[in-house]
């Protein structure tokens, strides 16, 4: 409360007054910013020093010439990607799997929380706890090729079973009408356990007191989740998604890349592949880091428009 | 919270950047130098065929043959242009690299630049790299001067590998002499139960999500479709103009619609498409002549009586054989300015691969001790019987070959299986009606910045007709894509460079 109403009285300090005023507050409290000072300085050498690079998308960038010595060409690369016939329908697809992740995957992991909060029995909740963690340590490559194994129309038993009840085969893999619900289906597999995590723990921190209280007042188990552990988790699940929508940038490219194939790539290519094979693959070293730069610009933008919007809503936000 | 609101801000910046930072190492030259300069060591980046790296004892042999101190490092073949980008990028290059054939153009704007060595002025000199091939040589020049020294492949290799019992069974006689012959072999195959188990459960051709390697290229090559690039009217064009290449489409697609290929191919892996060769699903394999060797011993072990046998003369329609060829070298190597800083260095290194051509050395790194790893027969290497002492021991070191055995001296393999020699025949027979690629020696700027992903529209387009998702009109129209997003200048500029070289 009191650094407060100083920051507002700080509104009519002068400019020399406020600096004396911050270096007394550091001096104040010196072992708290020296213990932020580690976590300052790894974003500052792994996150702000690379961002030197960002000036090679506007370059004509050489290797053996160098940052300095490269020619600059401006915003030719970027004309360029957006010259690109495809690029539309690769922003599209990015946003799509996007807003699948957001749509469909978020909630998951809520939901099973709640419901893993119902589950009574201690040794129960413990063992599934465990097992819905357990995908989380598989790598994509080996979940990508069960889903192979199952899915394949040479003998895969997902095939076979169709076929002995009747019904027509389906080209899972090859089919683009499948692509979407494959991934999602895959990251929920994969991602849904391990996310509840944090919701778990928002919620044993919720005050017993009140649930006794709605107990009293009559509610029922439905009741009580709808009206005390929902609201009390409201802020947790609020920054969750915006820290999500930053990673619009993360979907995944070694999970999409393996997906990949010639006959969905008009809803599977993201910005993440198309950097490895219009850019890396061909050594083309500038135009990939203006993909890259405009794919983080992307993220940035919807972020501030998330944050914005849960702050009218009411809500904390993250900045 | 202030605070924790803070960093979180910070982090979500930090998350702009990221998708940049690798690239941003600083690129200097004077990185590359240390351990490759003075200190005599050679440094030599070369690909890893094999899941591990060797034991050095072969290394060590070389080294007191040749009187150099070598540094090799390994690098798995699946990811080595990237890691080849990588070490470029950084400035990072060891004293020799070997670069992938089809992997060299990228290097033509540094070697034009003047960052490697020009060693074509060198060679005469040294007794032995002086026998290396002309015309494989000329395949490597850029702008006529030679900066590459080459390992040397056969030109084709590409042929047929099926299963002879199962012909033999269905009545099958001889080989497939022409394409519409293949397809009636996938036919019977697929159709009429060739394993005599009473299920159908066989197909004709298993093939995999590779158009190169896979079935399709060497398919296309009987049909008498260019290597990549064809000559008409005077001026180069992509191969997939030419009418050969939509009739092999259409015979994929009628291979495909009716079951005689593995349905779920442009998926499937290389050991996938392998498995179903060995464990008798398919009786048709296209690829690797030389292949058949390394799958009957797998497939021995699933069923003995397997029996296979090779073959390469194919007709088209057209009456004619045809097969795609490489430029006759497998990988070059070439020599960083920024490593090796002088010319003594430069000769100190040529030296060394000089020796390596020398019969003795040419044949420790191709075979390995002998009375070890192979004995002589008849003026021929027999490797030993245990095939795995000899991938971990020897085989990564093959990758190091200088010259091919006509220069080298090194022994040609006597196989004991018989279609394993054969196919070394067939390569040699495969010389005689080759389909090379005429840009192989010319430049388009164009290409380089955007031949893959245009190359990947085609693709993609080819596999969807195949499947039956594209009709004709379809490809047309993907063809056309590919010209107005920069094909057409690709045309041009490869035709250019074709007429000023006639």
């Amino acid at each position: 409360m009191q650094s407060q109403t100083e920051t507002k009285a700080g509104k009519v300090l002068s400019k020399n007054e406020k600096w004396e005023l911050i270096k007394k507050r550091i001096k104040k409290n010196k072992l708290i910013y020296l213990m932020i000072l580690p976590g300052l300085l790894y974003f500052f050498v792994y996150k702000y020093i690379p961002m030197y690079g960002l000036i090679i998308s506007f370059q004509d960038y050489k290797p053996y010439q160098g940052i300095m010595g490269s020619q600059w060409v401006g915003l030719e690369h970027f004309k360029r990607l957006f010259a690109d016939p495809d690029f539309w329908m690769i922003f599209k697809n990015t946003l799509v799997l996007f807003g699948l992740q957001l749509i469909i995957f978020f909630p998951v992991p809520i939901i099973l929380s709640l419901m893993l909060n119902e589950v009574r029995s201690m040794p129960l909740k413990r063992s599934v706890q465990t097992l819905i963690y357990i995908p989380h340590f598989m790598s994509w490559v080996i979940i990508v090729s069960i889903t192979y194994v199952l899915l394949t129309m040479d003998g895969g038993i997902v095939n076979g079973l169709l076929q002995q009840a009747g019904f027509q085969e389906v080209n899972f893999l090859l089919n683009p009408d499948w692509f979407r619900p494959m991934y999602i289906l895959q990251v929920i597999w994969r991602e849904a356990g391990w996310g509840t995590i944090i919701f778990l723990a928002a919620i044993a921190a919720v005050d017993a007191q009140l649930y006794e209280a709605a107990k009293i007042d009559g509610a029922g188990r439905f009741r009580q989740m709808w009206h005390i552990t929902l609201p009390a988790i409201k802020g947790v699940i609020v920054i969750l998604l915006i820290l999500k929508i930053g990673d619009v940038l993360e979907l995944g490219f070694e999970h999409v890349y393996l997906l990949l194939n010639s006959s969905n790539r008009e809803v599977a290519e993201i910005f993440d592949t198309y950097v490895y094979t219009a850019g890396l693959k061909q050594g083309q070293f500038s135009y990939s880091t203006a993909v890259g730069f405009f794919k983080g610009l992307v993220g940035l933008v919807l972020v501030v428009i998330a944050n914005w919007l849960a702050k009218k809503a009411g809500e904390e936000g993250v900045y | 919270m202030k605070m924790k609101r803070t960093a979180v801000a910070f982090c979500l910046i930090g998350l702009v950047s990221e998708a940049c930072s690798n690239n941003n190492e600083s690129a200097s030259n004077e990185e590359g130098n240390e351990g490759g300069g003075g200190s005599g060591t050679i440094e030599i980046m070369s690909n890893l065929h094999t899941p591990e790296v060797p034991e050095p004892f072969i290394e060590e042999k070389v080294e007191e043959q040749t009187g150099a101190d070598l540094s090799i490092n390994w690098v798995p073949d699946n990811n080595y242009n990237d890691r080849l980008n990588t070490a470029f990028s950084t400035g990072t290059l060891p004293d020799v690299v070997y670069v992938n054939f089809n992997h060299f153009n990228q290097f033509k704007d540094a070697i034009r630049d003047d960052q490697f060595w020009e060693v074509g002025p060198y060679l005469d000199e040294y007794e032995n790299l002086s026998k290396l091939k002309d015309n494989v040589l000329d395949n490597s020049r850029v702008d006529g001067k030679l900066y590459t020294i080459y390992q040397g492949r056969p030109l084709s290799r590409q042929g047929l590998i099926y299963r002879k019992d199962w012909a033999e069974q269905l009545g099958l006689d001889g080989p497939p002499e022409t394409t519409e012959e293949f397809f009636e072999y996938a036919k019977a195959f697929t159709e009429q139960d060739p394993d005599q188990d009473g299920q159908d459960d066989t197909i004709g051709l298993t093939d995999r999500e590779d158009l190169v390697y896979g079935a399709f290229k060497t398919v296309s090559s009987w049909f008498g479709t260019p290597n990549d690039w064809g000559v008409q009217d005077g001026e180069i064009r992509p191969e997939f103009m030419f009418p050969e290449y939509v009739d092999t489409m259409k015979f994929f697609r009628r291979l495909h619609e009716n079951g005689y290929i593995n349905q779920d191919f442009p998926v499937t892996s290389k050991s996938d498409q392998q498995d179903m060769f060995k464990n008798g699903t398919a009786g048709l394999y296209v690829g690797s002549m030389g292949d058949v060797g390394t799958l009957y011993n797998d497939a021995e072990n699933i069923n003995p009586d397997v029996e296979y046998d090779v073959h390469n003369r194919v007709k088209g329609p057209d009456g004619e054989y045809g097969i795609w060829s490489i430029p006759g070298f497998g990988s070059l190597q070439l020599f960083p300015k920024s490593a090796v800083e002088t010319e003594q260095e430069l000769r100190k290194i040529l030296d060394f691969f000089d020796k390596l051509m020398t019969r003795e050395t040419a044949n420790l790194i191709s075979w390995g001790i002998k009375g070890e790893h192979y004995t002589v027969e008849d003026g021929k290497a027999v490797m030993t019987e245990d095939s795995q002492k000899f991938d971990r021991e020897v085989k990564p070191y093959q990758s190091l070959e200088i010259g091919e055995p006509a220069t080298n001296g090194s022994y040609q393999l006597k196989a004991e299986y018989a279609p394993k020699a054969k196919s070394e025949e067939l390569n040699i027979d495969n010389e005689d009606f080759l389909i090379e690629d005429p840009t192989l020696t010319l430049d388009s700027e164009t290409d380089l910045q955007k031949g893959t992903r245009l190359q990947q529209g085609i693709n993609d387009a080819t596999y969807n007709f195949i499947l039956g998702e594209l009709d004709e009109e379809g490809f047309e129209q993907a063809v056309q894509t590919w010209r107005n997003n920069g094909g057409d200048q690709i045309i041009k500029e490869y035709t250019e460079a074709y007429q000023e070289l006639q």
